[in-house]
C-alpha cells in the first residue's frame, strides 16, 4: 500500500469518527430543544411555533402563521384515544359558543388515525376546526405527551398559558379576548 | 454443487414463507413491527388505548384481506415512517439496512489486507549472518566431546 493511499484510508476513518460525532451532537441537540410547556414552566412566553397542516374534515389547511398575530388563539391537542380529551374539548365547544367570535379554537388531532378522530369529533359533538398531526412533529414542538394539552396565544402571538387546572380555562380565555 | 443444491433447497423453503407472510400476515407479526406512537415499544409489549386502537385497526384490516404491505402503508400514511419499528427496505430506509453490512464487509477487508502484508512481511524477512566458522567447529567439538 503506498503512503498516499494509506494517507487516504487514514483521513477516510477519521473523518467517518467526526462525522458520527456531529450526528450524535445534533441528535442530542436536537432532543433538548424544549417545548412550548418547558418554556412556560420556566416563565417564558414564547412566539407560538407555526404549523401548516391538512384539516381533519378535508377543507384545505390551517397555517398558524396567518392567524398568529391578527387574532388570539386557544390550541387543543387531542386524539382519539385519549380519554380526558372528550371532557377538555366539549368545555372548548362550550366556550367557543361564548368567544368564537373574537377567538380561533383549533383542535391539532395527534398520534391518531383520522377516521377514528372524524368519528370521535362526531360523537362528542365537537365543531371547532382540526388538523391532523399524525406523526406527532407539531406535538413535540409544543411540549409533547401528555394530552389533552390547551394553550393560549394572544392577539400579539405569544403563548401566555396552558391549561392545568379548569379554572384557567376561564381565566385565560378572559385574558386572550381582552389582547 | 452439492452446496448450491442446499441453496436452491433453503431458498425454496424461505421463498413461500416470506410471500404468505406478505399475502397473509398475522396480527401477532404485524405488531411486533409496527410501534406504539405514545410508548416508545412496538405494539405488542403495549396496552395503552393507542397501541389498541392500532391493534383493532391491523386485526380490520386483515380480516379486510390487505396485505402486510398495505397495512403498513396505511400506518405510515397516518403516523409517518416512525410508526415502523425498522426502516422500509427502500429509499433512505435502505441505507440502514445495507450500511452495517457494508461496514462489517470493510472491516473484514481491512484485517484480511493487513493479515495478508504482515504474513508477506514475515517471509521476505533476511535471515540473520551465519554462525563464525571458528565458532562453530568449536561448538562441534564441545558437542563431540560430551557425546563420548
Amino acid at each position: 500500500m503506498t503512503r498516499s493511499v494509506k494517507l487516504a484510508a487514514q483521513a477516510l476513518a477519521v473523518g467517518l469518527v467526526v462525522g458520527l460525532l456531529a450526528l450524535l451532537v445534533w441528535r442530542v441537540a436536537r432532543d433538548s430543544n424544549k417545548g412550548v410547556s418547558q418554556a412556560l414552566a420556566q416563565g417564558e412566553h414564547p412566539t407560538a411555533p407555526a404549523f401548516d397542516l391538512g384539516r381533519l374534515d378535508g377543507r384545505g389547511r390551517i397555517d398558524l402563521a396567518s392567524i398568529r398575530g391578527k387574532k388570539p388563539i386557544v390550541l387543543d391537542f387531542w386524539a382519539s384515544w385519549c380519554v380526558p380529551c372528550i371532557h377538555e374539548s366539549k368545555r372548548l365547544e362550550a366556550a367557543r359558543k361564548e368567544y368564537g367570535d373574537r377567538v380561533a379554537f383549533i383542535g391539532v388531532d395527534t398520534k391518531d388515525f383520522s377516521g377514528d378522530a372524524r368519528q370521535w369529533q362526531r360523537k362528542h359533538g365537537i365543531t371547532y376546526p382540526s388538523v391532523h398531526d399524525g406523526s406527532g412533529s407539531v406535538l413535540s414542538k409544543w411540549g409533547g405527551l401528555p394530552i389533552p394539552k390547551i394553550f393560549f396565544v394572544d392577539r400579539s402571538g405569544k403563548v401566555i398559558g396552558e391549561l392545568v387546572v379548569e379554572e384557567d380555562l376561564p381565566r385565560y380565555l378572559r385574558q386572550i379576548a381582552a389582547s | 454443487m452439492r452446496r448450491l443444491a442446499l441453496i436452491a433447497l433453503a431458498a425454496s423453503l424461505i421463498v413461500p414463507v416470506a410471500r404468505a407472510s406478505e399475502q397473509h400476515p398475522t396480527s401477532a407479526e404485524l405488531e411486533g413491527e409496527v410501534m406504539c406512537p405514545v410508548c416508545g415499544t412496538t405494539l405488542d409489549q403495549s396496552n395503552s388505548p393507542a397501541a389498541q386502537q392500532i391493534k383493532r385497526l391491523i386485526a380490520t384490516r386483515i380480516a379486510a384481506g390487505d396485505t402486510k404491505s398495505e397495512i403498513k402503508s396505511r400506518l405510515v400514511a397516518e403516523y409517518g415512517d416512525a410508526i415502523l419499528a425498522a426502516p422500509e427496505h427502500k429509499g433512505f430506509g435502505l441505507l440502514a439496512w445495507w450500511l452495517p453490512i457494508a461496514g462489517i464487509l470493510a472491516a473484514a477487508a481491512v484485517v484480511g489486507v493487513g493479515a495478508w502484508r504482515w504474513s508477506r512481511a514475515r517471509e521476505r524477512e533476511p535471515e540473520g549472518p551465519g554462525l563464525d566458522p571458528a565458532l562453530e567447529q568449536r561448538l562441534d567439538d564441545e558437542l563431540a566431546r560430551w557425546d563420548t
